[in-house]
């Protein structure tokens, strides 16, 4: 596997992305995949001490939903298991959000302001310290920094002829990325996912590109995208590392 | 109760989204469907997180 992989980015954003990588085995390209769901660990509390807790729901109940907002997490800084220290203090007629709580390093912040925790009714009150810690999505969910992720293969469309002059024309419908003949890349949500409003009157061939994929990555805010698919293939060339020499003879 | 934070399907975050949903779709008399695009809600998972939640805590809270 000595060969260069080609990548090509379709979309690019901070939160969301679609890129093409060229050269990939469907093997590696699962293990990329799967390291961006499970590997990469993202800051996400874990343990709540309340001080005061007066609203309608339960403890164990904004316990769960404070776990599973999204923390920025600067990667690194921290090690997995370190944990940081946050606060929140909202007394209502007020709802308490996400953006409300305060963390003991500035790095560290909610990724979503608007996230609304719990509505508070005049005389309620929420208080709590928490702790969130750094883990990895094999864990716990909430511990997942990619969101959605997945792949398609590449699909070459290629014109072999007219479609019959009167015939009906149905709709061709396709999903994901498609390489017309000129080597340009097109999204198919760009002609309606129907490769007949693209190629009108023309017969068509679609076939999968061998060891092309397309990524489709989002992030759940607690890094860059292109820090999420850096840091999955940082840890499978780490684990690639270690298979290396623990099986030396 | 309140609206989950994340889609029960795919984990994307949703209730960033909620308080604006509410205003313009529930509230207001906007579209619920084009306030969804506009929102970037777009797949169908989370749609429905939105579309079919209804907010208890003004039911709940006189029998605390």
């Amino acid at each position: 596997m000595a060969e260069e992989f080609d990548v090509e980015f379709i979309e690019r954003g901070d939160r969301s992305a679609r890129f093409l990588v060229r050269g990939l085995t469907p093997a590696f390209a699962n293990g990329i995949r799967r390291a961006m769901i499970a590997d990469v660990p993202t800051l996400s509390i874990d343990t709540v001490r309340f001080i005061e807790n007066t609203s309608v729901m339960f403890d164990e109940m904004i316990a769960l939903r404070l776990g599973l907002i999204p923390l920025t997490t600067p990667l690194d800084d921290f090690e997995v298991g370190e944990t940081v220290t946050l606060a929140l203090d909202v007394e209502g007629p007020a709802t308490a959000y996400s953006g409300d709580i305060q963390s003991s390093v500035p790095e560290v912040q909610p990724a979503d302001e608007n996230v609304p925790i719990i509505e508070l009714k005049q005389g309620q009150r929420l208080e709590f310290e928490a702790d969130a810690v750094l883990d990895s999505g094999k864990t716990h969910a909430k511990h997942q920094g990619g969101v959605a992720v997945g792949y398609r293969h590449l699909q070459r469309v290629e014109v072999v002829g007219d479609a019959g002059e009167f015939e009906e024309q149905e709709p061709n419908i396709l999903r994901g990325v498609i390489e017309t003949e000129d080597g340009e890349l097109v999204n198919a949500d760009e002609f309606g996912n129907d490769l007949t409003q693209r190629y009108p009157g023309k017969e068509v061939e679609v076939h999968d590109v061998p060891g092309a994929f397309v990524f489709h990555v989002e992030t759940d805010g607690s890094f860059s995208v292109d820090e999420l698919v850096l840091r999955a293939i940082e840890s499978l060339d780490l684990r690639a590392a270690e298979l290396e020499e623990k099986v030396r003879v | 109760m309140m609206i989950p934070v994340r889609c029960f399907t795919c984990g994307n975050v949703v209730a960033e989204h909620w308080e604006e949903f509410k205003a313009r779709a529930r509230d207001g008399d906007e579209d619920p469907e084009a306030v969804l695009d506009d929102l970037g809600v777009n797949r169908y998972c989370c749609r429905r997180m939105m579309v079919s939640h209804k907010d208890l805590v003004d039911v709940v809270s006189p029998y605390q």
